[in-house]
C-alpha cells in the first residue's frame, strides 16, 4: 500500500504533520475561538476569569491533539483495551472517593487540573469497540456469544457513572455504545427491541432517579410551572434566545447574560448568550460551523481503510455531535435540562480536553487511514 | 489454486458486503443526525423569532414582576386613620421550624438556640428537637438579627417560613378599636376581626374615622384625670355629630398589641363599646328631651323638688339639693334626680321607652367592631323604672350608645350611627329625625347653661362655647348603691349653637382630691378632663373662636334668674 505522501528526504515525523488534515484543525480552532469570544463576553468583556484560561488550555489540549494525531494508529490500537482498563479503574475510584466524601463526586484532582474520569472514559469505550468489531465477521454480529462481551463492555461504565450519579453521561455513554453497535452491525431487530425496552423501562428509572432529576423532567414538560425555582434556568433561557432575534442584541450587549438572569452562562448555557448576541444568524452560523466538522469526520471515518478507524472515527464523531445535539436541544426546551457541556465552547477543562482528544484520534485515523491492522 | 482462489474470492466478497452493510449504516446514521440537527434549526427559529416576539422587552422584568405580584396577592392590608397614619401594617419575617429527623445532635442545637433565645429553656428545645416529626415551630417572627444568627449556626435540619407580622406602628394608642390579630394573621379583635375578610383580599388599605392627634389628646386628658383620681378606668370619645364618625376613642387602661401575647383580659377590654354602665344624669338630656317634646312650651312647668321622692320602698334623693319648686330648665342645670323623676313620670312609660328606642338606647348598637354589648334594660319596665331611668340608674348603656344618642339630639334632631370607617355615612345622611328642632334648640341651651352657671363650669373654654352635662352614678354592688365607688362622667358639646363636636369623658372609681375639696363628681373629675381635650382640639383642628353675641347664654334668663336672686329667694324664705 502507498503512503499518502512521499518525500524522502523529510522526517517521518514531519511528513505526518504536514499529512495532517489542515481543513479539520482550522475548523476546530474557529470553533474554540467562537467559544474565546463568547467568554469574553460573559465576563463583561473581560479576558479574566474565563476567556484566558480556556485560551490556555485549548493551546496545551491542540498540541496533544497534534501529538495523538501523529502517533502511529497501531500504537492506538493495541492500546484500546488498556485504555478502557485505565479507565475503568478511575471511575471506580471516583467511586470510592465519592462515597468517603459527601453528596456526588464526579473528580479526580491532578493538582494542575481536575478530571472527570466519565468524559475519557466515553473514548475509550468507543475506541475498546472499535477494537473489538475490528475483526469481527458478519456472521459474528449475529452470534449473541459474540455480542455479549462488547454489551458489557457499554454496560460496566454506564452503572459506575449512574452511581456518581450523573444521568446525562450515563445516557450519553449508552447512546455512543449503542451507535458502535449499530455501526458495526448488530441486527437492526436488537435496536428495535432495546428501544422498547428502554421506553418499557421508564416507570423502573423513574423510581430510581433522585428527586432533582425528577424535578428536571417535570420542569421540562411544564417549565412555567415552577418559574422561579427549577423552570427558572429554562425560561430564562428561552427568554434570552427570543430576545435576541434574527440578528441578536450584539457582542457584549446580551442583557440577560449579562444581568446573571441566566445561570451557567460560561458552562451549559454559552449557547444562549452566544444566540442572545449574534441573533438567530450567529446561532445558525455556529450550528453550520459545527455541522462542517461533523461532515469532515464522516469524509475521514469513509475514506479509513481498515474496520477500526472508520468505527472508531465515526463513534468518535457522534459523541461529538450527541454533545452539541443534546446541549442545544437542552437550552432550547426540546429535552430536560441534563448537565452536558457545549464541547470547545464550554468553560471548563475537561470537556475541552476530551473533545481535543477525541479529535486527536479522528486526525490519527485520517493520517494512517491506510495503515495495515492485523487481523484477528 | 483453485480452492486457494476460491477462498480469497470468497473473503473479498464477504467484506465487500460488510463494507456494503458498514455504508449503509452510516448513511442511515448520517441522515438521524441530518434530521436532528434540522430539528435543532427548526427549534431555534421558533425560540428566537416566532415565540421571540414574546420574549422581546420583557427579558429583564418579567421575574421581578411575577415576583411583585405574588407579594401584593398575599399581604393583609394596611389599616389607617382618617388622614393615612398607618394604625397597622404587615411585614415580612421569618418563622423557625426544625425537621427533627434530620437533626443529628439535638444537644448541641438546642444549647445554640437557647444562646440565641434566652427565652427559651433548653430541656422544651431538646425536647421539641427530639420529637418524632418532621416539623416542629421553634420560634415565630424572628427579628432579622435573630434570622442571620441561625443561618450563621448553619445546622441542618433548620429551617424558615417566611410568614407575616402584623405590627402597630401607634402602639396602645388606638389598640381598642384597631384590635389584634392571631399569630397566623387572622383578626381577633377589634377592626381586625370585623373586617378579617376585606383585610386579607382587599383592594385597598381601610381607612378609620379616627384621628391619631385628637385620639393622643383625649388619651392624654383621661390619663391624667385617672392619676389624679386614682381612677381604675377611663373611657372617652370624640364624635362629629353631623354624621356619627368617631375621632377619638379611648379606653384605659389599654395595651400594646405588638405584644399581644400576655395581656390580662382587664386591658383588652373596650369600656366604650363592650362595658355597659348606669349613666346617672347626663341621661337627664332624654328625659328633657321626652318633656319637651310632649310639651312644646314646657321650659317654665314647675315642679316640687323639696321632698324626697318614694316609690315603693325606694327613695330618690338629690345631690345638689335645692329644696324649692324648680322649673324644668332649673332641674336639668342643677341635675335635680327629684325633678327628672317626675319630669320621666309626666311623659309616660311609654312616651319615654319610645323615644329611647328611636334613640337606639334600647338595643345593641350597630357599629364596625367585634366587641359590643346590648344595654341592661329592666325586665318588665313599670313606671318606677321610668323614674329610675329618668335621671339615669336602673338602666346601664355603652357609653357609645348614649354618646350617639346624645349627638342625635345635639345636632338637631336627626338620628345618626356612630362608625369607625370612613366615608361610611351613606346611612346617616338620611336618618330619621328623633326629636324637632326646637327641642334639639333648648336641649342645646340648656347645656350651654349647665356650664356657664350650673354643675358643668369647669368645661367652658372661652370662645368656643361649650354645652355638656354632668354625669355622676353611684356604682351597683351586691349591697345596692355604694357612695363611695362612682362612674363619673361629663358630656360636651361644643359650640353649643350649631355643634360638630361631640365629647364624653367617664372616670371610673375617682377618689376625691384636696383641691376637688372632697368631691368626685363628674362636674369636678370629668369636666375639666373636657375642657382641657377641646382646648387642645380647636388647635389642632383649627377652629376658629365663636362670636360672644351668638352663645346662648342668658337665653333662658326668664327662665333661669341669675345666681344672686336665687339666694335672696332663699334667704327671704328662711326668714319667713
Amino acid at each position: 500500500m502507498s503512503e499518502p505522501i512521499r518525500i524522502s528526504h523529510i522526517p517521518p515525523i514531519v511528513q505526518k504533520f504536514i499529512a495532517l488534515n489542515w481543513g479539520l484543525v482550522f475548523l476546530i480552532v474557529l470553533l474554540a475561538c467562537t467559544g474565546f469570544l463568547a467568554l469574553y463576553s460573559a465576563a463583561g468583556g473581560q479576558l479574566d476569569p474565563w476567556a484566558s484560561r480556556q485560551i490556555t488550555r485549548f493551546c496545551i489540549g491542540v498540541l496533544g491533539m497534534v501529538i495523538i494525531a501523529v502517533i502511529d494508529i497501531r500504537v492506538w490500537y493495541r492500546l484500546a483495551y488498556p485504555i478502557y482498563a485505565a479507565g475503568f479503574v478511575s471511575l471506580v475510584v471516583v467511586e470510592i472517593f465519592g462515597h468517603i466524601g459527601m453528596g456526588a463526586q464526579r473528580w479526580i484532582n491532578l493538582g494542575f487540573i481536575q478530571i472527570q474520569p466519565s468524559e475519557f472514559m466515553k473514548i475509550a469505550v468507543i475506541m475498546a469497540l472499535a477494537k473489538y468489531f475490528h475483526a469481527a465477521a458478519p456472521e459474528d454480529m449475529r452470534s449473541v456469544r459474540f455480542l455479549l462481551p462488547a454489551g458489557l463492555l457499554i454496560v460496566a461504565p454506564i452503572i459506575l457513572v449512574l452511581l456518581q450519579p450523573n444521568l446525562g453521561m450515563a445516557v450519553m455513554t449508552g447512546a455512543g455504545g449503542a451507535a458502535m453497535l449499530f455501526l458495526a452491525g448488530a441486527p437492526l431487530i436488537w435496536f428495535i427491541g432495546g428501544g422498547a425496552a428502554v421506553v418499557a423501562a421508564i416507570p423502573l428509572i423513574w423510581s430510581f432517579m433522585h428527586d432533582y432529576q425528577k424535578r428536571r423532567v417535570m420542569t421540562f414538560l411544564n417549565p412555567e410551572s415552577d418559574p422561579l425555582g427549577a423552570g427558572y434556568n429554562i425560561i430564562q433561557s428561552k427568554i434570552a434566545l427570543g430576545s435576541g432575534g434574527i440578528s441578536g442584541k450584539g457582542f457584549l450587549n446580551g442583557t440577560q447574560s449579562h444581568l446573571n438572569f441566566l445561570p451557567e452562562k460560561q458552562t451549559d448555557f454559552i449557547f444562549t448568550l452566544w444566540a442572545e448576541e449574534w441573533g438567530l444568524m450567529g446561532g445558525t452560523a455556529l450550528i453550520l460551523l459545527i455541522a462542517l466538522i461533523l461532515m469532515y469526520c464522516m469524509w475521514i471515518a469513509f475514506r479509513c481503510r481498515h474496520a477500526f478507524g472508520r468505527l472508531l472515527a465515526y463513534g468518535l464523531m457522534i459523541n461529538f455531535s450527541l454533545y452539541i445535539f443534546i446541549n442545544v436541544a437542552m437550552v432550547m426546551g426540546l429535552i430536560p435540562v441534563v448537565g452536558i457541556p457545549f464541547p470547545l465552547l464550554s468553560y471548563g477543562g475537561t470537556s475541552m480536553l476530551a473533545a481535543l482528544v477525541g479529535f486527536g484520534l479522528i486526525l490519527s485515523c485520517s493520517i494512517h487511514r491506510d495503515a495495515k491492522l492485523p487481523r484477528m | 489454486m483453485k480452492t486457494l482462489s476460491r477462498t480469497t474470492l470468497h473473503m473479498t466478497g464477504s467484506k465487500r458486503t460488510a463494507l456494503d452493510m458498514a455504508r449503509g449504516r452510516i448513511v442511515l446514521i448520517s441522515a438521524i443526525f441530518v434530521i436532528s440537527f434540522i430539528i435543532v434549526a427548526g427549534r431555534a427559529l421558533d425560540v428566537a423569532v416566532i415565540q421571540g416576539t414574546w420574549g422581546q422587552g420583557q427579558e429583564t422584568r418579567t421575574s421581578l414582576l411575577e415576583h411583585k405580584n405574588e407579594k401584593t396577592a398575599t399581604v393583609r392590608h394596611d389599616i389607617v386613620d382618617r388622614h393615612g397614619v398607618i394604625l397597622a401594617r404587615s411585614l415580612k419575617t421569618a418563622s423557625l421550624y426544625a425537621d427533627p429527623k434530620i437533626i443529628t445532635h439535638p444537644e448541641t442545637v438546642a444549647k445554640d438556640l437557647t444562646a440565641i433565645f434566652k427565652d427559651m429553656s433548653y430541656g422544651d428545645t431538646l425536647k421539641k428537637l427530639q420529637e418524632d416529626k418532621r416539623f416542629v415551630w421553634i420560634k415565630r417572627n424572628l427579628t432579622p438579627d435573630e434570622q442571620y444568627k441561625i443561618l450563621y449556626l448553619g445546622h441542618p435540619g433548620l429551617s424558615f417560613q417566611e410568614e407575616e407580622r402584623r405590627v402597630y406602628p401607634q402602639g396602645e394608642l388606638a389598640a381598642h378599636v384597631v384590635g389584634i390579630t392571631n399569630v397566623d394573621g387572622g383578626g381577633l379583635s377589634g377592626i381586625e376581626a370585623s373586617f378579617n375578610k376585606y383585610l386579607g383580599q382587599g383592594t385597598s388599605p381601610l381607612a378609620l374615622t379616627l384621628d391619631m392627634r385628637l385620639q393622643h389628646v383625649l388619651k392624654r386628658e383621661i390619663s391624667y384625670a385617672m392619676t389624679k383620681h386614682r381612677a381604675i378606668g377611663g373611657a372617652g370619645l370624640i364624635m362629629d355629630v353631623r354624621n356619627g364618625e368617631i375621632l377619638a376613642a379611648v379606653s384605659l387602661p389599654d395595651f400594646d398589641p405588638n405584644l399581644s401575647g400576655d395581656v390580662k383580659d382587664v386591658k383588652r377590654f373596650n369600656r366604650l363599646t363592650l362595658g355597659v354602665y348606669e349613666p346617672g344624669s347626663t341621661f337627664k338630656l332624654f328625659t328633657t328631651a321626652a318633656y319637651l317634646e310632649k310639651n312644646k312650651n314646657g321650659l317654665g312647668d314647675k315642679f316640687d323638688a323639696t321632698q324626697p321622692l318614694v316609690f315603693g320602698r325606694f327613695k330618690i334623693n338629690d345631690y345638689h339639693a335645692e329644696d324649692r319648686l324648680m322649673n324644668v330648665a332649673e332641674i336639668f342645670m342643677h341635675s335635680s334626680n327629684i325633678g327628672s323623676a317626675l319630669m320621666g313620670h309626666k311623659v309616660g312609660t311609654k312616651d319615654f321607652k319610645d323615644l329611647l328606642s328611636d334613640l337606639g338606647l334600647m338595643t345593641a348598637p350597630d357599629i364596625e367592631i367585634a366587641e359590643i354589648s346590648a344595654p341592661l334594660i329592666p325586665q318588665n319596665w313599670g313606671d318606677i323604672n321610668t323614674a329610675t331611668a329618668a335621671f339615669g340608674h336602673g338602666i346601664a348603656v355603652s357609653p357609645v350608645q348614649l354618646v350617639s344618642a346624645a349627638a342625635s339630639v345635639m345636632n338637631g334632631g336627626i338620628k345618626v350611627k356612630p362608625t369607625f370607617i370612613l366615608n361610611r355615612d351613606i346611612e346617616n345622611k338620611r336618618g330619621i329625625r328623633v326629636v324637632s328642632p326646637e327641642t334639639a334648640h333648648h336641649i342645646r341651651q340648656l347645656m350651654r347653661l349647665v356650664v356657664t352657671d350650673g354643675t358643668g363650669s369647669k368645661a367652658d373654654v372661652v370662645g368656643y362655647h361649650v354645652g355638656g352635662k354632668t354625669g355622676t352614678a353611684e356604682k351597683n354592688t351586691r349591697g345596692g348603691y355604694d357612695k363611695n365607688r362612682l362612674v363619673s362622667s361629663f358630656l360636651g358639646v361644643f359650640p353649643s349653637e350649631s355643634p360638630q363636636y361631640a365629647l364624653y369623658i367617664m372616670i371610673d372609681e375617682p377618689k376625691p382630691t384636696k383641691d376637688t375639696y372632697g368631691y368626685a363628681t363628674g362636674g369636678w373629675v370629668a369636666a375639666p378632663a373636657v375642657r382641657k381635650t377641646i382646648e387642645s382640639m380647636v388647635a389642632i383642628l383649627g377652629m376658629e373662636p365663636q362670636e360672644p353675641k351668638d352663645d346662648l347664654k342668658g337665653s333662658l334668663a326668664r327662665y333661669v334668674p341669675p345666681k344672686e336672686k336665687i339666694n335672696m329667694q332663699k334667704v327671704s324664705h328662711e326668714t319667713e
